[in-house]
């Protein structure tokens, strides 16, 4: 038990910098995936066939492939093949951005579809153009109807990132992993594991539950 | 935006001139493995810093998938691997291998309270743990059907992964190299059962097929440290028999 303990406090350090890694994966995938998805968003939804069309095609296929698949798909394929030279951490993230886009633009569309299609149609009376009003009147409201599938998404990537080791991504699984194979202390390694995993999707369920609270506006949630 | 762009620019530019990057499987003590501090450490690692030393080249050891650590020196992510890698014919025809270094044999590891022998892991019907990706792996699967063997072989991710579940009694037994099992034997309530037929095999360091002038340097090091007292002082320091 003593001896369980202490390997675990001696590794601590180790997982913790592990953490980090993770967290900076993390936060660089939902950063790439919030761009991309509002952006796929506002075409799947305003955009003409041609771009209704391609935002489809790439969620389909983000969502189609498991992310081990496009993990070796782009790191050791396409990247390579166009000559982008990306380190095995740079290369996780951005598949990992790649994908939560497909489905961050989801959840952004259905976001947009649910305000009154009246508001739209009021703003471009006022004499707006398309793209104010989508900027000024669509987005900010559907932005915040879209924290809480946010914060789903944010836990499902955090733990996703674990898949990050295929590449040579030292995160907290795969460090778990190495110091499990050093000591033979299997089991309580990853519990330890679990637990940083649990605490970091609590804080961030937390701080999106917050901002939630905070840009709501008055009298107008439900 | 600013930090992951950031992130970027650093992660991209970490290829220098001289410092070459040797991949390990982190989960293969004594030969490779994660000390205390978090760093690569194993008799491997210490071999190859010896030898860079020499040699004058820096070298950085990566922790990597075993399944993908070939496509990695393939796609040129790191320069070679020195971390018990057997040298096989169907390695040879992706990589070229460096002189041998170390003689390794194929055993199997059961509970250390078991009766269980050799011939009775083969024809038992028991359930058989191995590594994905090893060369007893394919050993085993491509001889249990021409020897009429009835074992079900169990993959798992790495060695110690194996000997875990032989401790739970998920599978009777496991197949490794036997510098792993001794190292688990010393950490755990296992034993070696012995050898099960398969032929032994040596470690060589593996290289891009292009890189000759890499393999020449390795060779000349590998050469220069075996015949070095420090080789005699690595063997006792990892491996106590």
């Amino acid at each position: 038990m003593f001896d369980t303990l202490s390997a675990i406090l001696e590794a601590l350090p180790y997982l913790l910098e592990g953490a980090l890694v993770t967290i900076g994966i993390v936060i660089g995938a939902m950063g790439i995936g919030l761009i991309i998805g509002i952006h796929m968003a506002v075409g799947q939804v305003y955009g003409n066939r041609v771009v209704r069309w391609a935002v489809g095609i790439y969620v389909w296929f983000f969502r189609g492939v498991p992310v081990l698949v496009l993990l070796f798909l782009f790191y050791f394929g396409l990247f390579a093949l166009i000559g982008l030279n990306l380190s095995a951490f740079a290369a996780s993230t951005l598949v990992l951005g790649m994908t939560t886009a497909a489905y961050q633009s989801q959840i952004f569309r259905g976001a947009i579809l649910s305000l009154p299609r009246g508001q739209f149609q009021a703003a471009r009376a006022l004499g707006m153009s398309d793209f104010k009003a989508i900027i000024s009147i669509i987005l900010p409201q559907a932005l915040r109807f879209s924290i809480p599938g946010w914060s789903n998404e944010y836990s499902i990537i955090l733990k996703d990132s674990a898949l990050a080791f295929v590449l040579g991504t030292s995160e907290i699984m795969a460090r778990s992993h190495f110091v499990a194979s050093r000591t033979y202390h299997h089991l309580p390694l990853y519990i330890t594991a679990g637990c940083l995993y649990f605490i970091l999707t609590w804080l961030g369920v937390r701080a999106l539950l917050k901002l939630e609270e905070k840009v709501r506006i008055p009298g107008y949630a439900h | 935006m600013a930090i992951v762009l950031a992130l970027f620019m650093i992660s991209s530019v970490n290829v220098c001139a001289k410092e070459l990057i040797n991949g390990i499987d982190a989960n293969f003590p004594p030969f490779a493995y994660v000390d205390k501090a978090g760093n690569p450490g194993g008799f491997d690692i210490d071999a190859v810093n010896w030898i860079a030393k020499k040699m004058g080249f820096t070298v950085k050891h990566q922790p990597l998938d075993w399944d993908g650590i070939i496509p990695n020196l393939v796609a040129k992510k790191i320069d070679f691997i020195a971390s018990g890698m057997s040298i096989t014919p169907d390695r040879q025809k992706v990589v070229n291998f460096s002189m041998p270094y170390w003689e390794i044999k194929q055993v199997f590891v059961a509970k250390k309270d078991s009766d269980l022998t050799v011939d009775q892991v083969l024809t038992g019907k028991k359930r058989l743990g191995v590594q994905r990706g090893t060369s007893e792996a394919e050993w085993l699967k491509d001889n249990a059907v021409k020897k009429g063997w009835n074992f079900e072989l169990i993959y798992y991710d790495s060695a110690p992964m194996a000997v875990e579940d032989v401790l739970n009694g998920r599978i009777s037994a496991a197949a490794m190299d036997d510098a792993p099992a001794e190292d688990a034997a010393a950490k755990k309530p296992v034993k070696l059962l012995g050898t099960f037929g398969m032929h032994v095999e040596n470690f060589g360091y593996a290289v891009r097929k292009q890189d000759t002038e890499l393999l020449d340097t390795l060779n000349k090091g590998l050469k220069m440290l075996m015949a070095d007292p420090y080789w005699n002082e690595l063997v006792k320091k990892y491996f106590k028999k």
